[in-house]
């Protein structure tokens, strides 16, 4: 069964002075958010880019796929924190991604965590989605 | 130009099928969003994805791109529409894939033909570096109309 989400954006004036805004996506869940390039390419002031967003849906999509793997081996975890950093080189592009998980996962050990953690970097959607980004990294820890 | 690095940060908490987690931007332009497997593949029931936040950012990224080519061509845009969808399938293997955005741009630009938005729109998204990204994995198509002109309104 296919699933699609659409976003609306909208923009006024040209690429360096112009601004523009995500009006609204098909879940409501986020809306009226500003952009800019000076906010994308400098510093945020507050607003999101298209290299903030892209890092949330990779945190999101990896921590759902490896609550996936962890679940089928009989380790559902308690808790992971994810944080995905998006590096974007204007004039280039996106040059690499950086996950860091810290998940509290009873009943297993280290190196089944960073085998679980290698797999879901590697499977998910988004992942296969962005296989086309230089470098994605990953470093994982367990926490007690 | 420098490096620019963005940064998001998710919790989850429980197994994939009954879990729930937060996402949060580090620029705080969102806070807290949540998120679960059953909204994400199902009805959204007010809840964002992760494909809901690509489609996001590649509206951004596209607009950005396009008001960028139009410039370029001497007709900045006093206004875009820019929509996209994201479209998450299920594939042979049971796996599910990204496997399509679909942008859709109507332009509000003085002095330029339809034919001419057409090409600047093509050269707009191959400029994306979203596009560029996914073109390997999903296809990628873009519609782009003249505002007034082509569609009646």
């Amino acid at each position: 069964m296919a699933t699609d989400r659409k976003a609306e954006v909208t923009w006024s004036g040209d690429l360096m002075s112009g601004a523009g805004r995500i009006d609204s996506v098909t879940s409501g869940a986020i809306g009226g958010l500003d952009v800019s390039w000076p906010a994308r390419s400098e510093e945020p002031g507050g607003k999101t880019s298209p290299e903030e967003l892209i890092a949330a849906a990779h945190a999101t999509c990896f921590s759902m796929a490896l609550s996936h793997g962890l679940g089928q081996a009989g380790n559902a975890p308690e808790e992971l924190k994810t944080s995905a950093t998006v590096t974007f080189q204007p004039g280039e592009g996106i040059t690499k991604i950086a996950l860091d998980v810290a998940g509290r996962v009873p009943g297993i050990d280290e190196a089944a965590f960073q085998e679980a953690a290698e797999q879901a970097k590697q499977n998910c959607p988004v992942s296969k989605a962005l296989a086309g980004v230089p470098e994605i990294s990953l470093s994982a820890r367990l926490e007690s | 130009m420098p490096r620019v690095q963005r940064e998001a940060n998710v919790t989850w908490e429980g197994n994939v099928a009954r879990g729930s987690g937060a996402i949060s931007a580090a620029t705080g332009a969102f806070d807290s969003l949540p998120y679960s497997l059953a909204t994400r593949v199902e009805k959204p029931d007010g809840k964002t994805s992760p494909e809901e936040l690509l489609a996001a950012a590649h509206a951004a990224c596209y607009a950005m791109s396009l008001a960028g080519e139009l410039a370029g061509a001497g007709s900045p845009p006093e206004h875009l529409d820019v929509n996209a969808t994201i479209t998450l399938d299920q594939v042979e293997d049971g796996s599910h894939r990204i496997v399509a955005s679909e942008l859709l741009a109507r332009a509000r630009v003085k002095e330029m033909d339809q034919e001419t938005l057409a090409r600047l729109a093509q050269t707009a998204s191959e400029g994306c570096p979203f596009t560029k990204l996914i073109d390997a994995s999903a296809t990628v198509t873009v519609t782009a109309t003249l505002e007034g002109e082509t569609d009646g309104d």
